[in-house]
């Protein structure tokens, strides 16, 4: 290895930084057999190790990088545009190998996430990305993670050897309708995606279900599943659009997962994007909807009485707010749905008070105990030997003493 | 009373079959005294039970295994309080309540769980923060490593690194003992030289290069990370060494990817 290729790695880096996507999901377990003399790696079941953290708060987990940022389309809020004035580099298919397995070996990551900007063609950028990740696994037995961002017009034939290699495979939705995509990405087509995100999912779910009839699984296809991104704030969607984008996601094509990424301002941007970020109060607002969707089952027309979520209060505060009659609710008596839906209380805390309800009744010095956000948990329950004022919630400006000091922003207005 | 001497460290497998003689014996946590291999051996353990045998239980003395799981962890913390801590909660649940364990505001239950969880998050960190370099060795690679667990993890996470890095030859030191794997056999060596850790890495700068380009500098939460990777980690850490200047530029740079867009809009 040489400078060149440090170079190259700060270009290509660079440019996938604006991906928020870097978890390692789960993909089950694996690793080298006791037999097997050649190969490096494991998966340990549960989500990916996070092996350094940057001051962005955000974890790296895996090697992040476009295989090349040269790219024939012209998104505008991309900064590997055909049009934006970016140094350009490109990894070679061996580059890519060995960065890899030498940044694994010393334990800096647990594998591999590749995107690419479209050089030659669709299927020309495909092809090389799976032949890195095929030279992974067969030449090298790489067990590690492997997340691929396919290319959204690559042929059928590739996104299906995509998925023998991948353990997660992706299409950037980018935005939550066609009339902002073509506006800004006027390459991409919304329905083009769908379709992909579609036969992948039905390709996943074959190989997850069916069984030959000698009884034997079929090779793996993309175990992780699917995921995608929508850049938020760069267009003027709300976040029912958003939100209502997510939900079809997720029960239709089943993807694993939806990122939401607060536009950032890029370098050499287009003139169609706005000048400033999106606060990241609404891209952290729209995480904690979606986690309220997908494990607390609350429905969307619940957590959403607007167009836009409160930047004020969290969505289940939020919700809370809305419905104070349903409060204060008894800890020792509530059932699990319930339990899930109190402001303060987490789904792993509602495990433990289920656990130590079936044993023990619940006082206000268990709660003290398990260092619950007591402030903020007192007006919307009782335990055995505590209940609230019940005016409480009914007085004036009650919801006042949850607002959040507005927090520092750069480049706030 | 009786003092009780874990010699080896972190002491679990002595702990345990020490643990089930006294509790055959009926010797109750109060009649215990614990300590670790740092006091000196004063009073030794065989005495005990030739005393107290004449009061042995019939009882069925075996532990379930989410109880052993537990004790497994805990008896990895470093303070030596863990060994009374464990054979008390071990004697509640065995003579005063079966499922002690599930109350999980009782306070002994509180601190094993608290225990418990300090050196999951310590063996966890240590299976991400720890940082190999790769040295020659008789014509071969060999990775070795330098990493200051808070508490006793290398035994817990000895698992995770022989299957991960199987075909690899790697050296794990701790300031209380070493792991060394030669892809077959695995051999453990007390109080090991750190000497032998080699300064530099010809990877370790792609890996710095790469962290610094990684980060967004329109995005500065400090705390956050902070939260994730608190300094007592960072000197083991490479690219840790970064961070600062990093954090100081950030503002110039998210301000300059701005006035580049501008620029062009104007232009």
């Amino acid at each position: 290895m040489h400078d060149k290729l440090i170079q190259k790695l700060e270009i290509l880096s660079d440019a996938a930084k604006y991906d928020a996507s870097c978890a390692s999901g789960s993909a089950g377990k694996r690793h080298a057999g006791k037999a097997e003399k050649t190969g490096i790696g494991s998966l340990t079941g549960g989500a990916g190790i996070c092996h350094s953290f940057t001051p962005d708060g955000r974890c790296v987990s895996l090697l992040k990088i476009l295989m090349t940022n040269y790219c024939i389309y012209d998104c505008h809020y991309c900064i590997n545009r055909v049009s934006s004035n970016v140094q350009r580099a490109r990894f070679s298919v061996k580059e890519t190998v060995d960065l890899t397995l030498n940044f694994y070996k010393r334990n800096y990551i647990e594998g591999l996430f590749l995107s690419s900007g479209i050089v030659g063609s669709p299927d020309i950028t495909m092809e090389s990305m799976v032949r890195i990740a095929k030279s992974l696994r067969l030449d090298h037995g790489f067990k590690g993670y492997i997340h691929l961002k396919t290319i959204p017009n690559a042929s059928p034939e590739l996104q299906a050897e995509a998925g023998l290699y991948a353990d997660r495979l992706s299409i950037n939705v980018e935005m939550p309708t066609q009339s902002s995509l073509n506006k800004y990405a006027p390459e991409k087509d919304l329905s083009d995606i769908h379709g992909s995100m579609n036969s992948l999912k039905d390709k996943i779910a074959e190989h997850k279900f069916d069984k030959t009839f000698s009884g034997k699984r079929p090779p793996r296809f993309a175990p992780g599943g699917q995921s995608t991104q929508m850049i938020i704030g760069a267009d003027d969607s709300n976040d029912k659009t958003i939100l209502g984008t997510s939900v079809k996601l997720y029960s239709q094509q089943k993807l694993r997962r939806v990122y939401y990424s607060a536009f950032s301002p890029i370098p050499h941007a287009s003139e169609v994007l706005p000048l400033k970020p999106a606060p990241l109060i609404r891209e952290h607002r729209l995480y904690q909807a979606d986690w309220l969707l997908r494990f607390y089952g609350f429905e969307l027309n619940e957590i959403l009485q607007d167009d836009m979520l409160d930047m004020d209060y969290d969505p289940k505060l939020a919700w809370a707010l809305r419905n104070r009659h349903l409060f204060p609710i008894d800890l020792n008596k509530a059932d699990k749905q319930l339990l899930l839906r109190v402001p303060g209380l987490g789904a792993r805390t509602v495990q433990k008070i289920l656990s130590i309800r079936r044993n023990t009744k619940l006082n206000w010095v268990d709660l003290t105990k398990m260092r619950l956000p007591l402030k903020k948990l007192k007006p919307f329950i009782s335990v055995g030997d505590y209940f609230p004022d019940i005016h409480l919630l009914d007085s004036n400006n009650f919801e006042l003493q949850f607002k959040q000091p507005k927090q520092f922003e750069l480049f706030s207005a | 009373m009786k003092t009780i001497t874990i010699s080896s460290v972190p002491g679990f497998d002595e702990w345990r079959q020490v643990s089930r003689e006294c509790l055959a014996n009926l010797i109750t946590p109060e009649d215990i005294i614990w300590q670790g291999a740092q006091a000196t051996q004063d009073d030794l353990f065989g005495n005990i039970i030739d005393n107290a045998s004449s009061n042995k239980t019939q009882r069925n003395l075996r532990i379930p295994k989410p109880l052993l799981m537990l004790l497994k962890y805990a008896l990895c913390h470093q303070d030596e309080s863990r060994f009374a801590l464990c054979y008390r909660v071990l004697w509640r649940v065995i003579y005063e309540n079966k499922n002690l364990i599930h109350l999980k505001t009782d306070d002994d239950v509180m601190q094993l769980y608290s225990m418990a969880k300090a050196v999951k998050r310590d063996a966890y960190k240590m299976s991400a923060f720890l940082r190999f370099r790769e040295v020659i060795l008789e014509g071969q690679e060999h990775f070795i490593a330098w990493y200051e667990p808070e508490h006793f993890c290398l035994e817990v996470k000895l698992d995770f690194f022989k299957t991960r890095f199987k075909n690899m030859r790697w050296s794990i030191l701790t300031p209380y003992r070493a792991a060394h794997w030669n892809t077959e056999t695995l051999v453990l060596e007390d109080n090991p030289d750190p000497s032998v850790v080699p300064n530099n890495d010809r990877i370790e700068s792609y890996w710095l290069t790469y962290y610094s380009n990684i980060f967004n500098p329109a995005r500065i939460k400090t705390n956050a990370m902070l939260s994730q990777m608190p300094k007592k980690y960072w000197k083991n850490m490479p690219e840790t060494t970064l961070i600062d200047d990093m954090i100081k530029q950030s503002d110039a740079r998210a301000r300059k990817m701005i006035s580049d867009g501008n620029t062009q809009q104007s232009d």
